[in-house]
């Protein structure tokens, strides 16, 4: 019996739409500017996971397919002197057969997009995820950064220029990266959240639905039972 | 990648409702190994929440005919020791679809939902073209024949305004089965990046701007609200899936009396505050909740009224007969003379106890909708393993006939895929296994208005409304108004579902009164030319769901004993029976394991010695606290 290790840090992980205040251990990030949710798309196989391990925690595992389940993981970063705190979650394997669940876009401000440059068919199935970033994604002015991964590889089948072509007639951000050898990676999270940040209404606090997170605090707002138990 | 489903699992779970789901995210934690199916496109069955346009394409799914309900094949594929439990082909549950729309059409000939559209057609490859165009899901490749896509439905743009009954709509060949010509031809006259929408001032919403707004739209099939204190808030706390959705608190408690709406003050604020109330009737119903609260503690305030109704038990408090129309209908939520005094005494508890914990009433709502639910268990399970396929229907279970056991399921692909413990929904199961089974019905409709039937300071308002029943002994009318900060509705509209159990023979029958009562039909609203009170309906929908709740196991022929039955959703307005069903089959699968428990810290799992499969330590109650400062500790400050 295979034995899947969850990976998720952080008890609420959502996107900047969710309240600061509600955010477990918010008092601490004083100066963060802004909580974002990033999505991270694609292909079966692409390297999502492994992009996300090689940013987060800096690891590379060649086996990595095999037993981890990534949830989704957080970091802070520091871009242009603002403190943006990441949320940036893994499609949970729920992509093998493209059965995402519409939940996974909601709210997310940022998304990367990934294809495998030594694999063509990951590059070509790439307008069925942007059109189901359209169908469930909440905003319009979500922020996409394609990433053309594996480039340490020998062999390729998509070559830069198609990728950057690509990237344009969509606009979006462009990288090509490898999360083995950590080329490209850091600077595909920079620059996105470089451009949320600089995208006016996509992150500010007050322009997001807040909505009740739940946790294991008691959340009471003038006390349990509407008031009636202090009655007693 | 067209990767092939593996053939063995623990644990094979067919149907992806709510109850189905944290059955499967429950065993998945647990380290089984789970396939979690659905035939359908899309996430969640009947508890399901679709855009607008997912929702006409729903429509029309139960429009169609059957074509034939048996599968053809498996027979074949058995062995000589074995026999074969038929599933069904196609869904039963819903009947009686009904649309109305009371909407103009605009001039603006050709709007589309703008996330409907392929804007940028993908080549036609096996999955491109299987996949509905906004269905809340994507279909599974290479299903070609099986699932049909769901077409934009055309009938919605050229039928007259006026009672389209789309079960007697005909059906023109011009519907390919395996593209949508419809789709990349509007898709030319539609300006790209075009999105955003102005509402008009004046209110006036047209039918096109909702078509055009649809992706705005998540249209509940089950209506429910979440009790604050309830066992799914408990649940999705303590097994964390919290995180993964975000609600909102419900606003008001109305209540209908004499033909008008009013909100029903419930928390000791609301009541002090009250307008409507004298202050006589202040104290009296302060001094009867307060009671509510622990009645226990005083049996001899009710010991001789346990057998009667509620409502006869309500005339002897001191209350007037305004006040125990609210507690019986607003605040315990029943009917008259269909609740026993115990039951609502305990109901009322129930509502004080849940008030306060996240705000002035006693219920959440899922941001983005009920739908959004199954979902979120879903993915605890896919996190901890479990494999997801959708467009996957299944022809039969397999039964070793020795051991009367079920041992694998036939897939439409004629695969095998062999588990020890099967789950599935009850409207999987052919006429031939429920042959015995009485079926409930619910009478549901769906309607978008353009202002809330209760006029308040703020219109983001979030409300239920329990309409009595006119002759007694019927069932009560339950409404529950969303507007669009729930993310379920366009700027501009409210989301309004009604719910009862049915007497008529449709949903229409049933509901199309109270309707009546609350809306006026936008047409007649125009003729009218004056401010008029009510809301103005600009689209209906009605159809009865069938509630396949609380029915015996051994109601079903022929049923191995490791196979399991999850029930659709039930007409209660919280969701108590899926989580206790849930829980209940865990329990049944996996004694001696706990329910959902919280996820463990990354950090404690601990991989053996070939550093293939981590073993992950029973975890501790608290862990969950721990995850969150630890994971907090750790990040990454990258200068
Ligand atoms: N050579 C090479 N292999 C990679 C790279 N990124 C991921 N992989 C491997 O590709 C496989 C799939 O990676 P994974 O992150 O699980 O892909 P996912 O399904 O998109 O999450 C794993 O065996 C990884 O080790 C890369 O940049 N270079
Ligand atoms: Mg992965």
């Amino acid at each position: 019996m295979r034995r899947p290790l969850p990976v998720s840090e952080g008890e609420s992980a959502g996107g900047g739409q969710l309240a600061q205040e509600l955010l477990p251990g918010a008092r601490m990030d004083e100066d963060v500017l802004t909580t974002l949710k990033i999505l991270i798309i694609g292909e079966s196989g692409v390297g999502k996971s492994s992009l996300l391990l090689r940013f987060t925690d800096d690891t590379f595992d060649p086996e990595l397919a095999a037993t981890i389940g990534v949830d989704f993981k957080v970091k802070t970063i520091s871009v242009d002197g603002n403190k943006a705190k990441l949320a940036i979650w893994d499609t949970a394997g729920q992509e093998r057969f493209r059965t995402l669940t519409p939940s996974y876009y909601r709210g997310a401000q940022g998304v990367i997009l990934v294809y495998d440059v030594t694999r063509r068919d990951t590059f070509v199935k790439l307008d069925n995820w942007l059109n189901e970033l359209e169908t469930y994604c909440t905003r319009n002015d979500i922020v996409k950064m394609l990433v053309g991964n594996k480039i340490d590889k020998e062999y390729r089948e998509v070559d830069r220029n198609e990728g950057l072509k690509f990237a344009r007639k969509h606009s979006m951000l462009f990288i090509e990266a490898s999360a083995k050898t950590c080329d490209g990676v850091q600077c595909a999270f920079e620059e996105l959240v470089e451009k949320i940040i600089q995208t006016p209404g996509l992150w500010e606090s007050e322009n997001q639905n807040k909505g009740v997170r739940l946790s294991h605090r008691e959340e009471s707002h003038g006390g349990a039972c509407g008031g009636y138990c202090s009655m007693l | 990648m067209a990767d092939k489903v593996p053939s063995e699992f623990d644990v094979v779970v067919i149907g992806t409702g709510l109850p189905e789901s944290i059955v499967a995210a429950a065993c998945s934690r647990s380290g089984q190994s789970v396939l979690h199916v659905d035939s359908r496109s899309y996430y969640g069955g009947n508890w399901a929440s679709f855009s607008f346009s997912g929702l006409l394409s729903w429509i029309k799914e139960y429009q169609e005919e059957s074509d034939g309900d048996e599968w053809a094949a498996w027979q074949e594929l058995l062995l000589e020791a074995e026999e074969g439990v038929a599933l069904r082909k196609k869904d039963q549950t819903i009947q009686h679809v009904e649309v109305i729309r009371y909407a103009s059409q605009d001039s603006d000939e050709h709007v589309e939902e703008v996330g409907a559209v392929q804007k940028n057609p993908a080549p036609v490859t096996s999955a491109s073209s299987n996949d509905p165009p906004d269905s809340t899901g994507t279909a599974c490749s290479d299903t070609s024949e099986l699932t049909a896509p769901l077409n934009e439905p055309e009938t919605s743009q050229e039928v007259p305004d006026v009672d389209v009954t789309l079960g007697n709509e005909s059906h023109g060949g011009d519907t390919d089965c395996t593209e949508s010509p419809l789709e990349q031809e509007k898709a030319e006259n539609v300006p790209v990046g075009e999105a955003v929408v102005d509402v008009p001032k004046k209110n006036r919403i047209t039918y096109s701007q909702i078509v055009k707004e649809g992706r705005r739209f998540n249209i509940d099939l089950t209506s429910k609200l979440l009790y604050s204190r309830g066992l799914l808030i408990d649940l999705l706390i303590k097994s964390s899936v919290s995180r993964y959705a975000e609600f909102k608190n419900v606003t008001r408690i109305l209540g209908y009396r004499e033909g008008t709406v009013l909100q029903v003050p419930c928390s000791r604020a609301d009541v002090f505050n009250s307008k409507q109330l004298t202050m006589v009737e202040k104290r009296m119903l302060m001094k009867f909740l307060t009671f509510c609260l622990d009645y226990e503690q005083q049996p001899e305030d009710y010991k001789a009224y346990e057998e009667c109704p509620f409502s006869e038990y309500l005339k002897t408090q001191k209350l007037t007969p305004s006040l125990q129309h609210f507690v019986l209908h607003s605040i315990a939520m029943t009917s008259e003379g269909c609740t026993g005094t115990l039951d609502g005494l305990r109901e009322t508890q129930n509502f004080l106890r849940c008030l306060g914990r996240y705000g002035n009433t006693p219920f959440l709502f899922p941001l983005y909708g009920q739908g959004e639910l199954p979902q979120c268990f879903c993915r605890m399970c896919a996190v901890f393993g479990g494999t997801y396929c959708l467009s996957h229907a299944v022809q039969c279970l397999v039964v070793d006939k020795e051991s009367g056991k079920c041992k694998a399921i036939i897939d439409h692909f004629g695969q095998r895929i062999s588990a020890k413990y099967f789950i599935v929904e009850d409207s999987y199961l052919t006429e031939k296994t429920c042959s015995d089974v009485a079926y409930r019905q619910m009478s549901r409709a769906v309607l978008i208005t353009d202002r809330s039937v209760l006029k308040a300071e703020s219109d983001q308002q979030i409300s239920i409304l329990t309409v009595p029943p006119v002759e007694p002994g019927s069932a009560a009318v339950r409404v529950i108004e969303l507007c669009s900060s729930t993310m379920t509705c366009m700027k501009g509209t409210y989301l309004v579902h009604l719910t009862c159990p049915s007497s008529k023979k449709t949903a229409r029958e049933d509901l199309e009164s109270v309707v009546q009562k609350l809306f006026t039909p936008y047409a007649e609203a125009e003729l009218e030319n004056e401010e008029v009170e009510k809301p103005n309906l600009l689209w209906a929908l009605y159809f009865n769901m069938r509630d396949s709740s609380g029915i015996n196991r051994d109601s079903y022929n022929d049923l191995p004993s490791n196979v399991y039955v999850c029930s659709g959703p039930d007409c209660f307005l919280g969701n108590k029976n899926a989580v206790q069903q849930a829980e209940t089959l865990f329990r049944h699968i996996l004694p001696n394991e706990e329910f959902c428990p919280p996820p463990p810290n990354p950090e404690d799992i601990v991989f053996d010695g070939d550093g293939m499969q981590p073993e992950v330590p029973a975890p501790k109650p608290e862990a969950a606290e721990d995850v969150t400062s630890q994971g907090d500790a750790e990040e990454h400050s990258e200068e």
